[in-house]
């Protein structure tokens, strides 16, 4: 794997936990977060006080994958800490984070608790990778889980994803020796902007989740190539495959079997799997909780002895599987058969542009404030990471203002660790009213308290616009059109401690002003740009008009991707679809657009 | 491909498809048939391209097909693009609007202009319609739909009983009798287009 031992270093006696920080911190890790769950909590804990790596808790698991994310957008090694439980408030950026991949290495630790010592529920963590179609890495001991880190780390960086490391209880708080190793040093990264790859609009994401479908592919080559998979010859007819802790189980009650020890344990390596049958003609998969690799195998066509006998539920120990499996070498082995191994899933072949015609992307509204205050952000030297709304639309040609969209929410925590991973205002979170509300509350408390530095702009349309306009909590417009009691944004970031400006978004000007004092002003603020969705409102502020003398037909005005604009034979046009909002009219040089607050009218 | 026939609305949001849909899906439920519809939404909303499918026959299970045998566009870039959609010896109904994508506004593509040569060229029967002159004459420009539907009228199965409680059933009240005349005026314009088969 690339590792050299340390010479100078005595072998440590680590928890699993304190094993995976070690580990970390060894292959580079710079930033480290997560919150605190039974397993996983010493993760975190012990990585905060390691040398060299920046450690936070965050106010849950969501903000914590998505904080990891902006470290990792910038350029950093990010490794997020979590139970199980956990990964399901961070499904949302979790799933989605799949198809974007990552920039330096990203791992989840996901730990698991089967038997439920202090959980609600023993789901088994492992159909995430499935689900998520990632590589998961389980080491079964201390040592494992000090080495299997920067294997992670050096995975999510080759194949472009985030990699889920998953324990369990046993691995996170039993104890084992560890001889420390110094893995290959993580290479330089620095942040690259690429629309279609962070920004998953559809047609952004409808090309990246065929890149997941294809690396799931190759991971599965690497899988059946991996180290970490190692086929152990036993001197009875008789084979187990187990991963993590269920692996020392089932090895100190059957010494003499052959194993597939799985350590990259996703994608599954069906050949290495097929190898085990040619070599014994019994075969038991051994695995706390879900018939996880039981399934796969049995898919192959390939006879298995598993969760009949194999508890399904709660912890395992080498009693319990020896009293299981034992019986079954007694009998009279299952008639070999030939696995069937799965052709590759076709993919769809990606959509051909119908006979070379223009695309119609789809737009922001004339009149649109949204384009303000993009406009105005484009001025500053500031990564803008956004999320999920109109504003989205902002990110597409021609006006190519927003770098990311992950998941709903997402931007002020992956502002806060792109912030934090470079030591200054580097990136803006772009959000708008109704997902501010969904989920932006809680990272701005996140970003308040572990003191980020960040400008948040909540772009405030007083309404969910992209799904057509329905109520939200700071409009207090509820399901029914009844009117209930409106929550205030200003007042709910004040409320935290975080300073808060409101302005009209319509006033180009001062979106300027304020947005140049926030970027020169240390640590976190709010800007509320303020303007309802022009859909909504009735009157109109104008039109603009077009002095033809002055008009060289230049085209700068188009950068703003205004649809009432249009080039005409000796002049821009003007569209009845133009509202005034006179943001045209300040980007042209030439003073040939005027506003006129008289003309247009009607809705 | 089971016997349904597959009708698809191609245009820009924001033109009628929708309701252009439901029309059609009313009125073949009018006449007693079984009707599935689909509709995809969401970006589309923001001026992008929408595209709407109904089905109907004795029994419909597919919501969508691959192929449609009638498509109905409100802008003619859009038409142009329905092309693909439509099953060999298919009929295009389109309007002769015109709405340039940003693209084209920026003069980094040219708007299209072989639809007839293409259409011809796929053995398509196309029926071009000045729409939006039709819908202004009929008293609303936004009954640009319901003129396509008129002249679409002309090559689908239904009776002028059942197309009268189509419109009755989709349409508000207040726009109905707009939108009755800008049905006619599209069936008259649709009939006087030489039909080359």
């Amino acid at each position: 794997m690339g590792y050299t031992v340390c010479p100078v270093e005595r072998a440590l006696f680590l928890s699993g936990n304190e094993a995976i920080a070690q580990g970390a911190a060894r292959a580079g890790v710079r930033f480290a977060c997560g919150y605190p769950g039974t397993p996983s909590t010493e993760i975190v804990e012990s990585i905060a006080g390691l040398d060299g790596v920046h450690a936070e808790w965050c106010v849950n698991e969501k903000v914590a994958v998505e904080t990891a994310v902006g470290a990792s957008l910038a350029g950093v090694r990010a490794l997020v800490a979590m139970k199980h439980v956990g990964l399901n408030v961070a499904a949302d950026p979790f799933m989605t984070l799949s198809l974007t991949g990552i920039n330096a290495g990203l791992v989840v630790v996901s730990a698991d608790d089967p038997g439920m010592h202090s959980s609600q529920n023993e789901q088994d963590n492992r159909t995430f990778a499935k689900f998520a179609k990632v590589p998961m890495l389980e080491p079964a001991d201390s040592q494992e889980a000090y080495d299997y880190v920067a294997e992670a780390f050096a995975l999510s960086e080759e194949f472009d994803t985030p990699v889920l490391l998953r324990s369990t209880t046993r691995l996170s708080h039993g104890r084992g020796r560890v001889l420390p190793r110094v893995p290959a040093p993580a290479p330089e990264r620095s942040y690259e902007r690429d629309m279609t790859k962070y920004v998953m609009v559809p047609q952004y994401a409808r090309r990246r989740n065929r890149l997941v479908l294809e690396r799931l592919q190759t991971l599965r080559r690497r899988s059946e190539e991996s180290p970490l998979n190692v086929l152990e010859a036993g001197t009875v007819d008789f084979g187990i495959i187990a991963a993590g802790v269920a692996y020392q189980y089932a090895r100190e009650a059957f010494p003499k079997a052959w194993y597939l020890k799985l350590g990259l344990s996703h994608p599954l390596p069906y050949e290495k799997v097929a190898r085990l049958y040619q070599s014994v003609s019994r075969v038991a998969v051994v695995e706390e909780l879900d018939p996880f690799f039981e399934d796969q195998v049995r898919a192959l066509g390939l006879p298995v002895i598993g969760k009949e006998v194999i508890p399904a539920d709660g912890e395992l120990d080498p009693e319990t599987v020896f009293h299981a499996l034992e019986p079954f070498l007694a009998r009279r082995p299952p008639r070999r058969r030939r696995p069937v191994l799965p052709a590759p899933p076709r993919i769809s072949a990606p959509p051909e542009p119908v006979l070379g015609l223009p695309v119609r992307p789809p737009v922001l509204c004339p009149g649109c404030a949204h384009r303000s205050v993009y406009a105005a952000l484009r001025r500053f030297d500031l990564a803008p990471l956004g999320d999920i709304g109109c504003y989205t639309l902002g990110a597409l040609p021609p006006l190519l203002s927003l770098d990311s969209c992950l998941c709903m929410g997402a931007s002020i925590g992956m502002m806060s660790g792109f912030n934090k991973a470079l030591g200054r205002k580097a990136a803006a979170a772009v959000i708008g009213d109704s997902t501010f509300f969904h989920s932006g509350v809680t990272p701005l408390i996140d970003a308040h308290y572990n003191e980020s530095d960040g400008l948040v702009l909540v772009l405030d349309n007083r309404t969910t616009a992209m799904t057509g306009h329905q109520g939200h909590p700071g409009t207090g417009v509820r399901a029914d059109r009844s009117q209930g009691p409106a929550v205030d944004v200003q007042r709910l970031c004040e409320g935290i401690g975080v300073r808060c400006v409101t302005i009209d978004a319509n006033d180009h000007k001062a979106l300027d002003t304020a947005i140049k004092r926030e970027v020169e002003t240390p640590g976190l603020g709010v800007l509320v740009a303020l303007a309802p969705c022009v859909l909504m409102v009735r009157e109109r502020a104008g039109t603009v008009t077009v002095d033809e003398e002055r008009c060289n037909l230049c085209g700068l005005c188009l950068d703003i991707g205004c649809p009432a604009l249009a080039p005409g034979e000796v002049a821009m046009t003007l569209t009845d679809a133009c509202t005034g909002c006179g943001l045209c009219v300040e980007v042209c040089r030439r003073g040939a657009l005027a506003r006129d607050p008289a003309g247009g009218g009607g809705s | 491909m089971n016997g349904a026939t597959t009708v698809s609305l191609v245009g820009v949001g924001g033109q009628g498809i929708l309701l252009g849909a439901a029309v059609l899906a009313e009125t073949a439920m009018a006449e007693g048939l079984d009707v599935k519809a689909s509709e995809v939404k969401g970006m589309a909303q923001r001026g992008g391209s929408v595209l709407s499918t109904v089905r109907f026959g004795r029994h419909v299970y597919s919501p969508v097909a691959h192929r449609a045998d009638l498509v109905f566009a409100t802008e003619l870039l859009e038409g142009l693009r329905g092309l693909d959609l439509l099953a060999a010896r298919g009929t295009l109904v389109c309007a002769t609007t015109r709405i340039l994508p940003g693209g084209v506004l920026r003069g980094e593509e040219a708007y299209p202009d072989e639809l007839a040569a293409a259409a011809a060229a796929r053995g398509v029967r196309l029926m071009l319609l000045d729409a939006e002159g039709l819908a202004r004459e009929a008293g609303n420009l936004r009954a640009v739909n319901v003129v396509l539907l008129g002249a679409a009228s002309l090559v689908l199965p239904f009776s002028a009983d059942a197309w009268e409680r189509g419109l009755a059933a989709a349409v508000p009240a207040k726009i109905l009798d707009v939108n009755r005349r800008a049905f006619a005026l599209g069936r008259d314009a649709g009939a006087r287009q030489e039909v080359p088969r």
